[in-house]
């Protein structure tokens, strides 16, 4: 048992104050952020939790009055239809990406929220998750772009206005992933490292929870409705006929 | 006099020249970037509340656009501060 344990605190590299991951698999070397990861599993720990304990009281007759939990289930469900789903194209879009959609507003809005707390970190002041994010986003965008408009007119949308605007097309395109990655990572980023600066060097007391606060909770709400409306504008542009 | 700023100079090494160099360049990075996009974002506050002032019914929609917009200007000043990140603690 120590040895296996050993042998774990092995692949642990400190680098900066980070802790990485080191496995060598087919002599190719895989780095991972621990923080990050073990982040990532709390929150997905936390929105599973929180879906399971709001399913047990949905069990009831659909006559029975709603009781308080199903209620505020409702204006959930009802704000998030209402602010995101909302801006979709057409209504047939709007049912099948509006589970995805959410999901999405939900982890990234969780994320940024995690790193009020004390002794966690935001999974998304790392650049490796929200680019993750992001590329989900642009791959769905292409795969629904296809699926919608048949692959010959989904070809066609690059060579619009003018055959010779191609690799102004391509680029704009691939910057889409880049700049809503950077987006998300900047911000919470830079509330982090104003805290941490606030914290350590000039005033320990008092302000840095305040200052933790206004950045995490307000700047991380606005920047996961930011991720989550960005998401749907890329869909929708990449769908449109 | 002449003396002790000959001495003061040739005491300075070309490694924290280059230290200086980039926290200036950081320094600038951030503050000349950050204009472009606090104009912007003020711009579309600006516009937005006109609209509202306007059309009180169309309140939501426009506040909807509005952080859009401004996330979207915002990303130019997001670049400058990773370009000042790199520069502190990457180069």
């Amino acid at each position: 048992m120590g040895e296996v344990y050993g042998q774990l605190l092995g692949l642990l590299e400190n680098l900066g104050q980070k802790r990485i991951a080191v496995f060598h698999l087919l002599g190719v070397e895989i780095r991972f952020d621990v923080t990050t990861i073990v982040m990532s599993w709390v929150v997905i720990a936390l929105l599973v939790l929180l879906a399971l304990w709001l399913r047990r009281s949905l069990r009831q007759p659909i006559e029975e009055k709603p009781n308080r939990v199903q209620a505020a289930l409702d204006a959930l469900i009802d704000l998030l239809k209402s602010q995101l789903s909302g801006n979709f194209s057409s209504e047939r879009l709007a049912t099948l990406m509006f589970p995805f959609i959410s999901t999405l507003f939900l982890y990234v809005l969780l994320s940024n929220w995690l790193g009020v707390l004390p002794y966690l970190t935001s999974p998304t002041q790392d650049l490796n998750v929200t680019f993750g994010l992001a590329l989900l986003v642009f791959v769905l965008s292409q795969v629904l772009a296809v699926r919608f408009k048949g692959f010959r007119r989904y070809l066609g949308r690059f060579l619009e206005p003018y055959a010779f605007m191609l690799p102004i097309n391509v680029v704009g395109e691939i910057a889409k992933p880049l700049s809503h990655s950077f987006r998300l990572f900047g911000n919470i980023l830079a509330g982090t490292i104003l805290v941490t600066v606030v914290m350590v060097k000039f005033i320990p007391i008092i302000v840095p929870p305040v200052l933790s606060i206004f950045f995490g909770l307000f700047f991380g709400g606005i920047q996961a409705f930011v991720f989550a409306i960005l998401a749907v504008a890329y869909i929708n542009v990449a769908v449109e006929e | 006099m002449l003396q002790d700023a000959q001495n003061v100079v040739s005491g300075i090494s070309g490694a924290d020249i280059a230290t200086a160099a980039k926290y200036i360049a950081a320094g600038l990075c951030m503050g000349i970037g950050a204009i472009g996009s606090a104009i912007g974002e003020g711009l579309a506050a600006a516009h937005a509340l006109d609209g509202m002032a306007r059309q009180p019914e169309m309140q939501g929609a426009l506040l909807r656009t509005m952080v859009l917009g401004q996330a979207i200007t915002e990303t130019t000043g997001i670049y400058s501060l990773l370009i000042a990140i790199v520069l502190l603690f990457v180069i």
